[in-house]
């Protein structure tokens, strides 16, 4: 049977925020803002409830005086895509089983 | 993605994953700098090795070979020393870029000291490590000159096998510009394009 997928990441924006993050590890909040196309309160908010799950940490500080804030993937986050991308597998047909994440 | 709570079927979520890693690996441009530098370094040093050792007869004509050491590793060092200052962000394509020329360096310093040691030439073993590097590098940076640029270089290491040993020098240096120094120009050509369309 298949593994039931994480409901945290069956979100267009969560996701986009998770997947980014697995290759860079971290991104500054403007970039994932720009990345992702959304809006700053829909991503702050999106952010806040992966920073609850543990799945990323926040790092508020400064640049040039003008507030700086960084977001890092955890192991439990990285742990938990993966584990979410192999149960999205499952549920694919075989011969849907063809995207490569290279 | 106009809001974050819109549920994602399962071919959604694929697309969406797919998309935003692409997106991120973006971020990670080359511009074929370390190419050009050691191809440019190893086809001189094959070259003036090849010179030293059979038109001049010179004894210590591995010599040529201290160039590499001297002109490349510093070099090397330095770029990525600045280059790290400015780009801060990990990048995991930059991270197994790095660790697969580590591995290539390891294993050719090894394939060196062995091929010394039984006294043979350590070039077609070399070309074979090279060819590797390379070819994990055209994957990674999904730049296809690369892959027939690795293609050359074992094609060249093969062709080792039929050649007398001084003339090893001259393949070497004949895939350095084939398959190191043609793709790092295209590789650096493409790099300042993005540049300007960017």
């Amino acid at each position: 049977m298949f593994g039931e997928l994480d409901p945290l990441l069956l979100s267009q924006l969560r996701l986009a925020v998770m997947s980014y993050l697995v290759v860079t590890r971290e991104a500054e909040f403007n970039v994932l803002k720009e990345k992702t196309g959304s809006t700053a309160g829909n991503l702050s908010v999106q952010i806040a409830k992966l920073q609850e799950a543990g799945y990323i940490s926040v790092e508020k500080t400064f640049r040039n005086n003008y507030p700086l804030t960084i977001c890092r993937i955890t192991a439990a986050g990285v742990q938990a895509f993966e584990s979410f991308f192999e149960d999205l597998k499952g549920y694919l047909e075989p011969d849907e089983k063809s995207p490569e994440l290279d | 993605m106009e809001s974050g709570e819109k549920k994602l079927s399962t071919q959604e979520s694929i697309r969406v994953i797919q998309e935003t890693i692409d997106l991120a690996k973006r971020n990670f441009r080359n511009d074929g700098f370390h190419f050009l530098l050691w191809g440019w370094l190893v086809a001189i040093a094959s070259g003036l090795d090849w010179y030293l050792a059979v038109v001049r007869h010179y004894e210590k004509h591995s010599l040529a070979w201290l160039i590499m050491v001297l002109v490349g590793v510093p070099i090397s060092l330095i770029r990525e020393w600045r280059k790290r200052r400015y780009e801060k962000m990990y990048n995991i394509v930059r991270a197994w870029y790095g660790l697969i020329w580590l591995g290539y360096g390891i294993s050719m310093a090894l394939t060196i000291l062995m091929s010394a040691r039984w006294g043979i030439s350590p070039i077609p073993f070399i070309l074979v490590l090279t060819g590797f590097a390379t070819y994990m590098s055209g994957i990674l940076l999904k730049f296809t000159p690369l892959h027939f640029g690795a293609a050359v270089i074992w094609a060249g290491a093969l062709w080792c096998l039929f050649l007398p040993t001084e003339q090893h020098l001259i393949v070497q240096g004949a895939t350095a510009i084939l398959g190191y120094l043609i793709p790092g120009y295209l590789l650096n050509s493409q790099s300042k394009n993005h540049v300007r369309g960017a």
